[in-house]
């Protein structure tokens, strides 16, 4: 693979008369997009909707999406893979999205042009970059990309360790235990790793009754919280820790039985220090825990794309102006998803969604002479404590001073909440899957 | 009431109103958040959701202020009401009343 100056060569050593022309005079602007998943696609549908004379051009590897909200719901077998392909006919049918499925391995900013292996040069009036994550396994010693494919899955973009990880707990001894060691924060999809662990547990009640699920944490809290573990304690009998008990409703109270989940956080010795893959044992600071499966969903930064285009800074992810998500580094480019350092909005589909809505329309109004006007964003999350007990995060953010706020106030499911509210929340959870999916993609 | 407050409670509104239309979303910026589960343009062919598009003005303001009070019971939607002005829940029904 090329390096980070190979790659900006790559892009600079183009002939010019191969290159699209991306402005000819009275001729729509060239917006091109790299990556089709929802950021991305939801880019490039929101230019076409903003602006239909808009040129817009999206560059993706793959010619169809594997969607990750919702992919948890394969291990236990309530959704197949299949039903997580999202096509990008409709980008291209009902909108008029151009798409070039290849791999973007040049860039120059100064000419804006970028390039693909399959050598072409394509020119741009902007670009937005929607490069998602890289997930950074080597950050676990003992742990290793190779090693995520054949017996330690992390399952975290949906594809071949999805399937793996569905038959390694398929296959689980009766009584094994299920470790999933959590990512430290910032990470994709913050409720994720507690969804995933509460959907196993549910499974297993069913069909390994006496299997355990372990959660070895780096962090002392996570998103959804205490009403994530109340549903636990309520579905499983989950041990809720002292500290939280207090948070709880009157009358929940720990039977001191052994329970089939069980969640350490870092105050108690739940940080990997490293793991043995061949024995499957993770060694944390309270000592040596084997696993019969082990899912581990590693530290994370900004795509790898992200990188070779240098628009990462040191923390491994994207500065940009808030206003627009305009990237720090190169004017013209825009980082969204993900990739992007945006403050208080967490790393989830969500807010993909929404960071390319206000990036499409900065764009559109940069490319008329207009100032972009004022930006606002959300993020609700449905999470699943049971395949009937939903439970969820909700946000709108402002610009604040330069830096994307939180509007103060409530944001998870009340703690008393009724199992009316409950039920209803799984089953927006389910719905969601499809109306957001429709929102990016179609 | 004394002058005096009736003068700064006058200030107070004059500066809150201000404020708001300082830095004001449009309506189609706010409605584009909504339809990350409402629909694009609150267009919606499944039942879960209430679809947005058409909603009238009237019935779309006292949905949220509902929502904001507590008045209507919801999931989330008292928090994501909770996020908006009177002002920028008014623009956002004036968006949705005019989707064809």
């Amino acid at each position: 693979m090329l390096n980070r100056r190979d790659f900006l060569k790559a892009g600079a050593g183009l002939a010019l008369a191969a290159a699209l022309p991306a402005r000819a005079a009275n001729k729509s602007a060239h917006v091109v997009v790299i990556g089709g998943g929802v950021g991305g696609a939801t880019a490039a549908k929101y230019l076409k909707l903003y602006d239909p004379e808009l040129r817009v051009t999206v560059i993706e590897v793959n010619r169809s999406y594997i969607r990750p909200y919702g992919s948890s719901e394969v291990l236990t077998g309530h959704a197949s893979i299949d039903e997580l392909v999202v096509s990008y006919d409709a980008l291209k049918s009902k909108y008029g999205v151009e798409f070039v499925f290849d791999t973007v391995v040049g860039f120059d900013p100064a000419k804006k042009q970028v390039r693909t292996a399959g050598r072409q040069s394509i020119a741009y009036d902007k670009l937005v970059v929607s490069p998602g994550i890289s997930l950074q396994y080597q950050a676990i010693p003992g742990y290793s990309a190779a090693v995520a494919e054949v017996r330690v899955p992390s399952g975290w973009i949906p594809g071949t360790q999805t399937a793996l990880l569905t038959k390694q707990l398929r296959a689980m001894r009766p009584g094994g235990s299920f470790v999933i060691v959590a990512p430290p924060n910032p990470y994709r999809c913050p409720p994720g790793p507690y969804e995933r662990a509460a959907l196993v547990t549910e499974w297993m009640r069913r069909h390994n009754p006496t299997g355990k699920v372990l959660i070895l944490d780096p962090k002392d809290s996570f998103v959804t919280d205490a009403t994530m573990q109340l549903g636990w304690h309520r579905l499983y009998g989950y041990n809720i820790p002292d500290s939280y008990l207090s948070d709880m409703p009157a009358g929940v109270k720990n039977s001191g039985k052994p329970s089939p989940i069980e969640w350490v956080r870092a105050m108690d010795g739940g940080a990997t220090e490293k793991i043995d893959a061949r024995t499957l044992t993770v060694m944390t600071k309270q000592g040596a825990v084997k696993a019969d499966v082990l899912n581990i969903i590693p530290p994370m930064k900004a795509g790898k794309l992200a990188f070779d285009m240098g628009l990462t800074d040191a923390s491994g992810w994207c500065p940009v102006d808030h206003r627009s998500f305009e990237s720090s580094v190169h004017p013209e480019v825009f980082v969204i998803g993900d990739a992007s350092i945006a403050d208080a909005m967490p790393k989830s589909g969500f807010s993909a969604n929404n960071q390319a809505k206000v990036t499409a329309r900065a764009i559109v109004d940069q490319l008329a002479g207009r100032v972009p006007g004022e930006p606002v964003w959300s993020n609700t999350c449905y999470a699943l404590a049971g395949s009937d007990y939903g439970l969820f995060v909700a946000d709108v953010f402002r610009l604040k001073d330069g830096k994307i706020a939180r509007v103060p106030g409530e944001r998870y499911l009340p703690i008393d909440a009724a199992p009316a509210k409950i039920r209803l929340a799984a089953a927006y959870q389910q719905a969601w899957l499809k109306t957001f999916t429709e929102d990016c993609f179609a | 009431m004394g002058t005096l407050m009736k003068a700064s409670l006058f200030v107070l509104a004059v500066l809150a109103a201000a404020s708001t239309h300082a830095a004001e979303p449009t309506g189609e910026a706010m409605a584009a958040t909504c339809a990350a589960c409402h629909g694009t343009h609150g267009k919606l062919g499944i039942v879960e959701y209430m679809p947005l598009a058409g909603l009238s003005e009237k019935e779309f303001v006292r949905a949220m202020q509902d929502f904001r009070s507590g008045k209507r019971l919801s999931t989330l939607m008292g928090h994501v009401a909770n996020g908006f002005s009177d002002n920028e829940i008014l623009a956002m029904a004036k968006y949705f009343a005019n989707v064809k």
